[in-house]
C-alpha cells in the first residue's frame, strides 16, 4: 500500500505543484505502480466532476432588487467615509491619549503621596510662628527631636565673621 | 473603462459591474457557505466592500478575480465565526488523528457518468455539504478559484502541508460520497 507521503506527492504531481525534475521522476515511478495509477485516476475524476460546477449558478434575486440593496448600503456609508475611517480611528485614539496619559500620571503622583502616610514613617514639622525651629518625629523609634537653628548659628556666624575680619 | 469610471465614483458604471459579475460572486459564496440566504447576504456585503475599496484596486488581477477574493475572505470570516459557535466537526478530528482517507478504497468507476446536469449538480451539492468547512474551502479555492497550495495556505492561515492533506481528504471523501450515492441511487 502506498504511504501517505507518496499519496500527497501524487496529488501534488496532478496539481502541477512539483518541480519539473521531481515530477518526471514521479511519473516514471507511477507507470510501475497500478495502485498509484488507480488513485491518480480517482483524483482526476473528482477534479473533472467539480469542473464547471459553479457555471450555471444564478443569483436568486432580480438584478434590480439586488442592486437596490447594494446602492442603499453604499449611500448609507459613502466611500470617503469608509476610506477615512482608519484615519479617523487613529485621530480619535490620539485625541484620547493625552487625557488618559494625564490621568495615569496624576494617579501615580497620588499613589506616591499617599503611600508613606500608611506606613506611619517619620514626620518633619516647622512652626509658622518660628521659622527657625524644626520638629522631627520618628514614630517607629518613638523619638522627638527639636532643632533650633538660632541664635547659636547666628552667633557662630558672627564669630566666624569676626574671626575673618580680625 | 467601467472599472475606471466606478473608481471615479460613477455609480452607473459600478451597477453595470455588479450586473456582469453578480452570479459568479454569488456562486462562490454559495459553494463556501452552503446556504442560499447567507450567500446572498455575503455577496451583497462583498459588493459594498468592493465599492468602498475600489480606489485601492490597482488592476494587478482582473476585476472579477479581485471581487472574488473579497467574497472569499468574507465567507471565511463568516465560517470561522460559525465554527467558534459549535463543536469541532468529526471531519476535523479524523484529520487530526491521522486521517481516514488513506484507508478509503479507490473509486474506479466514475459515479457521475451518464447523469443529467441537474442531477449531477444535486449530488455534488450534497457531497460538498458533507465536508467540514475547512475541507470544502480548500477544495473550492483549489478547484474553482484555481489557487496554488501556497496561496490557499496564506488565505486560510495554515501550512502548505495542511492544505495538501485537507485537499487530499476532501477529494477522496467526495469520490466516496459520489460513489455511495450512485450505489444507493437515492439522491
Amino acid at each position: 500500500m502506498m504511504d501517505y507521503d507518496s499519496q500527497l506527492r501524487l496529488q501534488a504531481c496532478l496539481d502541477g505543484e512539483l518541480e519539473a525534475r521531481e515530477a518526471a521522476e514521479f511519473e516514471a515511478w507511477l507507470t510501475k505502480d497500478p495502485e498509484a495509477q488507480a488513485l491518480l485516476e480517482e483524483l482526476k475524476m473528482t477534479r473533472g466532476v467539480l469542473a464547471g460546477f459553479e457555471a450555471g449558478v444564478k443569483l436568486p434575486e432580480s438584478p434590480e432588487f439586488f442592486w437596490s440593496k447594494i446602492r442603499r448600503e453604499i449611500e448609507r456609508e459613502p466611500r470617503h467615509a469608509a476610506e477615512s475611517r482608519g484615519a479617523s480611528l487613529f485621530a480619535g485614539w490620539r485625541r484620547w491619549l493625552a487625557p488618559a496619559a494625564g490621568a495615569v500620571a496624576a494617579g501615580m503622583v497620588a499613589l506616591l503621596l499617599l503611600a508613606p502616610s500608611k506606613k506611619q514613617g517619620p514626620e518633619v514639622e516647622t512652626s509658622l510662628a518660628d521659622a527657625g525651629a524644626f520638629t522631627y518625629y520618628d514614630f517607629a523609634a518613638r523619638t522627638t527631636l527639636v532643632w533650633l537653628s538660632y541664635p547659636a548659628e547666628e552667633e557662630l556666624a558672627a564669630n566666624e565673621e569676626g574671626d575673618t575680619l580680625e | 473603462m467601467l472599472v475606471r469610471a466606478a473608481q471615479r465614483g460613477d455609480m452607473v458604471a459600478f451597477e453595470e459591474l455588479v450586473l456582469r459579475h453578480r452570479d459568479k460572486i454569488f456562486a462562490r459564496a454559495l459553494s463556501m457557505v452552503r446556504n442560499e440566504e447567507e450567500a446572498v447576504d455575503l455577496s451583497q456585503e462583498a459588493w459594498v466592500k468592493g465599492w468602498q475599496r475600489l480606489p485601492q484596486f490597482l488592476g494587478e488581477s482582473s476585476f472579477g478575480t479581485w471581487m472574488t477574493r473579497i467574497v472569499i475572505n468574507l465567507c471565511l470570516d463568516h465560517l470561522r465565526r460559525q465554527k467558534r459557535q459549535r463543536m469541532e466537526s468529526i471531519e476535523a478530528i479524523n484529520e487530526e488523528s491521522g486521517g481516514v482517507e488513506r484507508q478509503m478504497p479507490v473509486v474506479t468507476v466514475n459515479p457521475t457518468a451518464g447523469l443529467e446536469r441537474s442531477e449531477l449538480r444535486e449530488r455534488i451539492n450534497y457531497a460538498l455539504g458533507q465536508l467540514s468547512y475547512e475541507h470544502r474551502t480548500v477544495l473550492v479555492l483549489h478547484e474553482f478559484e484555481q489557487m496554488e497550495y501556497k496561496e490557499i495556505a496564506k488565505t486560510m492561515g495554515c501550512s502548505i502541508g495542511t492544505v495538501m492533506s485537507r485537499l487530499f481528504y476532501a477529494r477522496r471523501k467526495m469520490a466516496g460520497l459520489l460513489a455511495g450515492l450512485r450505489k444507493e441511487g437515492l439522491r
